[in-house]
């Protein structure tokens, strides 16, 4: 419809140019960058940083040229070459393994691949400054670059085969940034359980790849489209195993309960490699995911229930795990869990545009959050948010950023995220889903609640005292670190206004066929309004004005460990695996090796003196060896029975 | 719009002389007979004796490249065939050729020796025979990949086994005798089945012959053609290798000299994959269908083993082995499917692995060499001083598990979405297998090169010339089979599908 009315209007450029082909110079740009600063000013800081950031730049440009077109008209356009091709003359029938790589544009794409080039340029201004001359900073953006190339190829791919391809390189580049400081123990051993996590989806995805190629024989995400419901190809379960493993590959992605432990454990990334990651790197990838083979979840019932639950118990482990954290990174990190989780559950409860627009609106005030807990972390060289406090004097500009993001994360009106989350309870008082509208509800309050406490516990209050720290010398951000804060704070405040395009949302235009667009419930607006301030007023009240709650203090310990779970993970690792491993490797020592051993050593026996073989000259090994191809000849013969010349 | 152009320009029929394919086999004995009459007493004599080695390693390679250029694959059969008589009595033939699944392990194997002469400079005692026996080894290796005749097969198998032995015996690490006898005992069991199962095949068909191409599970009665899978199968296996006949592997791949060890893990278990792939898929097809549940299991006991093996390993040298092991383990699921998708992905990842066991090998040899131990728990923060050594290892790490861009991934990915539809428990369980050798490999790497610098460690100096050339070298193979796999597969695939449809 939207393409008829465009044949009446006039053509502008935006009517005539091929996002898909701006969408791959978007995605190109970051590569290129990165192998001209390999191949050519790895030596130079200043030249290497400043390509990295030109070259950004201009892949942001793409992208909102991108958005505009998307905009302007909603229209799905994938270009393809092959990767690779060949006939497979399987059971009598000519048919073809093909493997293809290529972009795509779509109203999906492009607004998560402005969110991404968007935060990989703030992040990387903010890295400028923030990532000291003898801290790696070229390796450090060499390995932003990749991040953003790995993340925008994901977002771009055009079938499930340059997901798992571009699923892969994510899964590298989120190692590699939050093991940014090799030499720190705890940082590698958080950038190993990140790696494992992710390649556990990794190969959850292949899974998934090789069951979806065996029933379909196609991986495109466009054409599956059409498959998933076509009558016979497919029963509901073997539709409910595809999602579920999709859905596996997602999760350890974007940090689902169970695989959630990941998520706190990245923390130790530098802050703004922590922003990029949680705002629009691997977190975000498995919600898109989701929302890319949503056709798939669509057609299976039961795997949107699985989606909705999974989601919904995230979030609440997430907002409950983030109010008793003690560490600012990783509270931070639980309050992106449970955005997650949210997307998730939007996802099940089929609110497919409000889940994409709550990962549009979030990732903001998430970096944002996340960069101003670098500046403070820098200044009282600490994580512990205990040994913080009274910021809000000493570092005012901070402090005011931190204010806006963490309003805008809780869902304050009229910050950005009030908005996300006003249509997925819209959907869910439309569905009449009891449990979804409470869960909902429960996360914005108690997501709410963490939030400000974090905002309390590092602004309000008095700096603690500690043995050789001078609070007094603490400074406030400034220069480009204040302009990259900056930068997100503006959307922080604006992502989620409406009224751009009449009444309907700025990401109207991504829609799923046969969901309605995100319409507002003027009574959830009210709700989320009254439970985000509700939240953030408790949250004030017992952290802020110390109000004694009962109880809380012996919940402390064992929620602010995340029920314990990453340690259980571990000590699995370390108590049963490992032993179990080294079991393993006793078995193959004492039993197999043995074994070969001995074998090996009556060989050795019955060629004795051992030392022989080592003495032997070329000509006597020549002659050795000549003279063993002919008894071996003679013996041929004769137990063939036949001699030269006698042919039976 | 095109991205890549994959498809390469099929070329016109060059004729080429019938005797390349034996120019490619006896060219390096030829050059071992030539190296006989060099003088070998001082270092400079030494120096022209490993470049003329180098140099018949690389004329071989040139060949091999050449005839990958006119190799015509459009009909899958075999191309540069050359039948000569030869013991007209046993009606064995000297009969060579190749196809797609012989062609691309002759060019790896003729990759890897040069790689592997190259990568042997410092020997300085018997460095004559040294040559010598690589350069035969060559010959034997070549032979294998080329002959058609089982009799040939069997002199070939032989004529490598031996000097593999002696290599190993003679220029490897302290416990170099007791892995080279074991390497042996592998060798002679092997042989043995491969020569018993040649003779019965022989003495039950119905026309008496050697030659591959004509001797299928049709020619013999149904009771031998399984008695000859089998013997088949355990011969090849072994050497492939599969849980438990593996230790030769890690031992031989752990004492040896890293050229040898190079070649061990490269080439040498790729023989087994070629044999499984040659004769039980190829030839015997439908009887090895029926064993398939047996090797099926086989194979995904190998594949979780060698990982959780690894995981348990701190020998670094042997880590290697556990990884060739995978990929091996690998390869026999996709011979047991017998998908072509999957079997492509199969002959695919052999020759990755062959790259990348070289790869890791010669960088975990340069590791060792300086932290001074194989033992991983003594190892620690040496990217500190050795940048571009940690880079190119973990890069080496990263194509052992079948990281995308990289060669093994795609081989991997084939033969998981090949296998899957016949193997619906077996791809599950294997996949669970790479996960864990990628989390072993990673952590690995880890333990090695991140943390804290040992103290014993901080003078040590990073990769040297010779030593960045051969594995960016091998490096630069792994990324372009990585990103065109398409290169190769044009060939490989019609050889396949006739493989599984021309017999049984």
């Amino acid at each position: 419809m939207t393409l008829a009315l465009l044949a009446a209007a006039p053509k502008g450029p935006i009517d005539t140019w091929d996002p898909s082909l701006i969408a791959l110079f978007a995605l190109l740009l970051p590569l290129f960058a990165l192998l001209v600063i390999l191949a050519f000013t790895i030596d130079s800081r200043q030249l290497s940083l400043a390509i990295s950031v030109i070259f950004t730049l201009g892949a942001v440009i793409c992208t909102l040229l991108v958005v505009a077109i998307e905009v302007a008209h909603p229209i799905h356009v994938e270009r393809n070459a092959t990767f690779l091709q060949f006939f497979t003359g399987q059971s009598g029938t000519a048919s073809e393994f093909v493997l293809q790589w290529g972009v795509l544009a779509d109203p999906l794409a492009a607004t998560v691949l402005a969110a991404v080039a968007l935060t990989s340029l703030f992040v990387q201004i903010y890295g400028l400054s923030y990532i000291r001359r003898d801290d790696g900073p070229i390796r450090f953006f060499c390995v932003l670059l990749f991040a953003t190339f790995s993340m925008m190829g994901a977002v771009l791919a055009t079938s499930y085969f340059e997901m798992l391809i571009f699923f892969g390189l994510i899964s590298l580049t989120t190692y590699m940034m939050v093991g940014h400081w090799w030499q720190r123990a705890e940082s590698t051993t958080a950038a190993a359980t990140t790696f494992v996590i992710s390649a556990l989806g990794d190969v959850a995805l292949l899974g998934a790849v090789a069951y979806i190629y065996f029933r379909f024989n196609e991986l495109n995400f466009h054409t599956l489209a059409g498959l998933y419901t076509a009558p016979g190809k497919i029963t509901a379960n073997g539709l409910f195993i595809m999602s579920a493993l999709v859905l596996i590959a997602a999760a350890a992605k974007s940090a689902q309960f169970p695989f959630h432990v990941w998520l706190p454990a990245s923390a130790q990334a530098p802050a703004p490699a922590a922003a990029m990651l949680h705002a629009a790197g691997a977190a975000l990838c498995g919600v898109y995911l989701i929302a890319r083979s949503y056709a798939l979840f669509h057609s299976s019932p039961r795997a949107l229930a699985l989606l909705a639950i999974l989601g919904g118990v995230t979030a609440l482990l997430g907002v409950v795990f983030a109010l008793f954290q003690a560490n600012l990174k990783r509270a931070i990190a639980y309050t992106t869990m449970a955005e997650l989780g949210l997307m998730v559950l939007a996802l099940g409860i089929s609110a497919y545009g409000a889940a994409v627009f709550e990962a549009f609106t979030q990732a903001w005030p998430k970096a944002l959050l996340f960069l101003a807990a670098g500046v403070v972390i820098r200044e009282v060289r600490t994580e512990r948010m205990s040994e913080m406090g009274g910021l809000w004097r000493r570092m005012p500009f901070t402090g005011w950023v931190m204010l806006i993001a963490v309003a805008a994360a809780a869902g304050v009106p009229p910050f950005s995220t009030f908005w996300s989350k006003d249509t997925i309870l819209s959907r869910a008082l439309a569905i009449n889903s009891t449990l979804a509208v409470v869960v909902v509800v429960a996360v914005t309050v108690v997501g709410a609640m963490a939030l400000v406490r974090i905002f309390c516990l590092v602004c309000l209050g008095e700096t603690a005292r500690r043995r050789r720290f001078e609070p007094d010398r603490i400074r406030d951000a400034g220069g480009r670190v204040a302009f990259a804060m900056l930068c997100f704070a503006i959307p922080s405040v604006v992502a989620g206004i409406r009224g751009i395009r009449g009444r309907t949302d700025p990401i109207a235009f991504v829609t799923f066929p046969g969901i309605p667009l995100p319409n507002s419930h003027f009574a959830a607006a009210g709700v989320i309004a009254v439970a985000a301030l509700a939240g953030a007023a408790l949250g004030w009240l017992i952290y802020g004005r110390r109000l004694r709650v009962p109880g809380l203090q012996r919940a402390n310990p064992v929620l602010a460990e995340g029920l314990y779970l990453g340690r259980g993970y571990a000590l699995a690792v370390s108590r049963a695996l490992l032993p179990a491993s080294a079991a393993l490797g006793w078995v193959e020592r004492s039993v197999i090796d043995g074994a070969s051993d001995l074998v090996a050593d009556s060989l050795a026996y019955a060629g004795r003196p051992r030392r022989w073989i080592a003495d032997l000259s070329t000509r006597q090994l020549a002659i050795g060896v000549l003279a063993g191809a002919l008894v071996l000849g003679v013996v041929v013969m004769i137990m063939t029975g036949r001699l030269f010349g006698t042919t039976g | 719009m095109i991205l890549l152009e994959t498809t390469t320009t099929a070329p016109a029929a060059i004729s080429i002389p019938t005797l390349l394919l034996s120019a490619m086999v006896w060219i390096p004995a030829i050059g071992a007979i030539a190296l006989l009459f060099f003088p070998s007493r001082t270092d400079a004599e030494r120096d022209r004796i490993r470049s003329f080695a180098i140099s018949v390693a690389a004329v071989v390679f040139g060949l091999g490249v050449l005839m990958w250029y006119g190799f015509s694959s459009q009909t899958g059969t075999y191309a540069f065939e050359e039948t000569r008589g030869w013991l007209p009595g046993l009606s064995s033939s000297y009969h060579l050729g190749v196809d797609g699944v012989s062609m691309p392990l002759l060019l790896l194997s003729s990759v890897l020796f040069v790689f592997a002469l190259m990568a042997s400079p410092r020997v300085r005692e018997q460095a004559k025979e040294y040559f010598i026996l690589l350069l035969v080894l060559e010959t034997g290796v070549n032979g294998v990949f080329a002959s058609l005749d089982y009799l040939l097969f069997f002199l070939f198998w032989q004529l490598q086994a031996i000097p593999m032995f002696l290599l190993v015996a003679r220029f490897g690490a302290v416990r170099r005798l007791a892995a080279a006898w074991k390497l042996l005992a592998v060798e002679l069991a092997s042989s043995a089945l491969l020569l018993l199962a040649i003779l019965i095949l022989y003495r039950t068909a119905k026309t008496p012959t050697f030659d591959i191409a004509t001797l299928h599970d049709v020619t013999v009665p149904a009771a031998s053609a399984l008695l000859v899978t089998w013997l088949f199968f355990i011969a090849f296996a072994v050497k492939l290798p599969v849980f438990p006949f593996h230790t030769w592997l890690t031992d031989g791949v752990s004492e040896a000299s890293p050229p040898v060890a190079l070649l061990l893990a490269g080439i040498g278990v790729k023989l087994g994959g070629y044999g499984l792939l040659r004769v039980n898929v190829g030839e015997f097809h439908s009887t090895f269908h029926k064993i398939v549940g047996a090797v099926i299991v086989i194979a995904v006991i190998s594949v979780l083993w060698s990982a959780v093996a690894a995981l348990a390993q701190d020998n670094l040298r042997r880590l290697v082995a556990y990884v060739v092991m995978s990929h091996m383990g690998l390869v026999l699921l996709a011979a047991a499917s017998g998908s072509p998708v999957a079997i492509n992905g199969a002959v695919l990842l052999m020759v990755a692995d062959g790259l990348g066991a070289g790869l890791l090998v010669l960088i975990v040899a340069a590791i060792v060499e300086r932290a001074n131990t194989t033992s991983i728990r003594a190892m620690g923060g040496m990217a500190a001083r050795m940048t571009r050594g940690a880079v190119l290892a973990i890069l080496a790490a990263l194509a052992a598990i079948g990281f995308p861009g990289l060669a093994s991934f795609v081989g991997q990915l084939m033969i998981v979405m090949g296998a899957y539809g016949s193997h619906r428990l077996a791809i599950p369980l294997a996949l669970l297998g790479v996960l864990v050798l990628a989390a072993a490999m990673i952590w690995t790497m880890q333990r090695i090169f991140f943390g804290v610098p040992l103290e014993s460690q901080t003078r040590i100096r990073d990769l040297g010339m010779l030593e960045l050339t051969n594995t960016i070298g091998l490096l630069a193979l792994i990324v372009l089979l990585g990103l065109l796999p398409g290169v190769l597969m044009d060939s490989i695939n019609f050889s396949v599908i006739t493989l599984l449809t021309g017999a049984g």
